[in-house]
């Protein structure tokens, strides 16, 4: 019965994925619907990162070490943990569902901050504006893009505060 | 169809059954156990609790305590170092407070982690809800 209710969960899950509003330009792609448990676990400490902003492989990698979570202990029960993998990886940025197996040597990204695209997406902030009082860190997506948390991150409606 | 449904809402209520829970009823529990580990165990203490609240400790080089995340003031809200707003503590003006007995236990079981590097007892869990339901 449990069986059951998780699988009817999961279907609708994908279904809501595959209908998700695909933005124009750079607007990143949330699911329609949004898991209810990665919303409230995922946004008590900071913003709720928006799915697409990770590759499944780095979800995957954040996922397995929760109790050593950037220094914080972010573990969960193992229903909750598996439910919020699911979401995090069907609606990562290529959809890769794969479990991820770092080759030997290689350190799988877990920071956005830390990937190619958001250096790309930032060329033309200067680094100390990212450490400015008002902004925090770069981490804080929030400071300048209010709709983050709603995965838009629109560049017309950007605003870095002073 | 209508079954499947009834089956889907039954299956996403019965958590929240579970959940509904007031501070006091926690309490007991948390005397119970108390009790267990320690014979002696004569009832908690707000004011131990206050002490466990503003207990600093170090990690990764910088002072950390229940205080820095949950405010000087537990009347007041609190903030993350990762810059989500935390509502007050206090029952008194959160009414919302300590009421889902997993969600008290997933936090001390973190928070204690973070700050103290190690798990809260019963009789710390105990004094603490006792200094935060009780703080006017
Ligand atoms: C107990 C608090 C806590 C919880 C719960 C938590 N995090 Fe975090 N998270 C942090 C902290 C602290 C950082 C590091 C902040 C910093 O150093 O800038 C962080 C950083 C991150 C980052 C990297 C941000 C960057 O720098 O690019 C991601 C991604 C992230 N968390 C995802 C998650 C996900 C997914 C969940 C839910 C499973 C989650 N977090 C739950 C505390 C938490
Ligand atoms: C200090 C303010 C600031 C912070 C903090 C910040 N950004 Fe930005 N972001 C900008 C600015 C300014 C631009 C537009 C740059 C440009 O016009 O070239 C931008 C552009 C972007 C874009 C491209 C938008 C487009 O339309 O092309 C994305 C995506 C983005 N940011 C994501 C993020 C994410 C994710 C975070 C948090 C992890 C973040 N940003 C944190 C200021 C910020
Ligand atoms: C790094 C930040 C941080 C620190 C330090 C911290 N907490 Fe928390 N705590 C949180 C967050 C975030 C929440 C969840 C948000 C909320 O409930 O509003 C929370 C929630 C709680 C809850 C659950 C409250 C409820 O209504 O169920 C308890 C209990 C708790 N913390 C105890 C402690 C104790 C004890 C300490 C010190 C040993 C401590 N916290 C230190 C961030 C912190």
């Amino acid at each position: 019965m449990r069986y059951l209710a998780s699988l009817i969960a999961a279907s609708l899950l994908l279904a809501g994925i595959t209908h998700a509003e695909e933005h124009e330009g750079r607007r990143l792609a949330m699911p329609a619907k949004v898991n209810a448990a990665w919303k409230t676990e995922c946004g008590s400490c900071h913003m709720a990162y928006p799915p697409g902003l990770l590759p499944g492989r780095s979800w995957n990698a954040l996922m397995n070490n929760l109790s050593h979570h950037f220094g914080s202990n972010a573990s969960l029960d193992k229903g909750t943990e598996a439910e919020i993998r699911q979401f995090l990886l069907y609606a990562s940025s290529d959809r890769d569902t794969r479990p991820a197996k770092a080759a030997p040597g290689e350190r799988i990204v877990t920071r956005i901050t830390d990937t190619a695209r958001f250096a790309d997406w930032h060329e033309e902030v200067r680094a100390d504006v990212f450490r400015r009082q008002s902004v925090g860190s770069a981490a804080n997506c929030m400071a300048c893009h209010r709709g983050a948390e709603q995965g838009n991150f629109d560049e017309h409606q950007v605003r870095i505060p002073r | 169809m209508s079954r499947l449904f009834l089956l889907l809402l039954a299956a996403s209520l019965a958590p929240l059954a579970q959940a509904a829970s007031s501070p006091a009823e926690l309490l007991q529990g948390y005397a119970a156990e108390a009790r267990q580990a320690a014979p002696g165990f004569s009832g908690f203490s707000a004011e131990r609790g206050k002490e466990l609240y503003y207990r600093r400790n170090t990690k990764d080089g910088k002072a950390i305590s229940c205080a820095s995340c949950h405010s000087d003031d537990p009347r007041r809200s609190g903030m993350t170092p990762s810059f989500r707003k935390i509502g007050p503590m206090a029952s008194a003006v959160n009414p919302e407070r300590f009421r889902d007995p997993a969600k008290v236990e997933k936090w001390f079981r973190r928070n204690c982690d973070d700050v103290l590097s190690r798990a809260c007892t019963p009789l710390e869990k105990g004094d603490f809800l006792t200094f935060l339901t009780t703080l006017r």
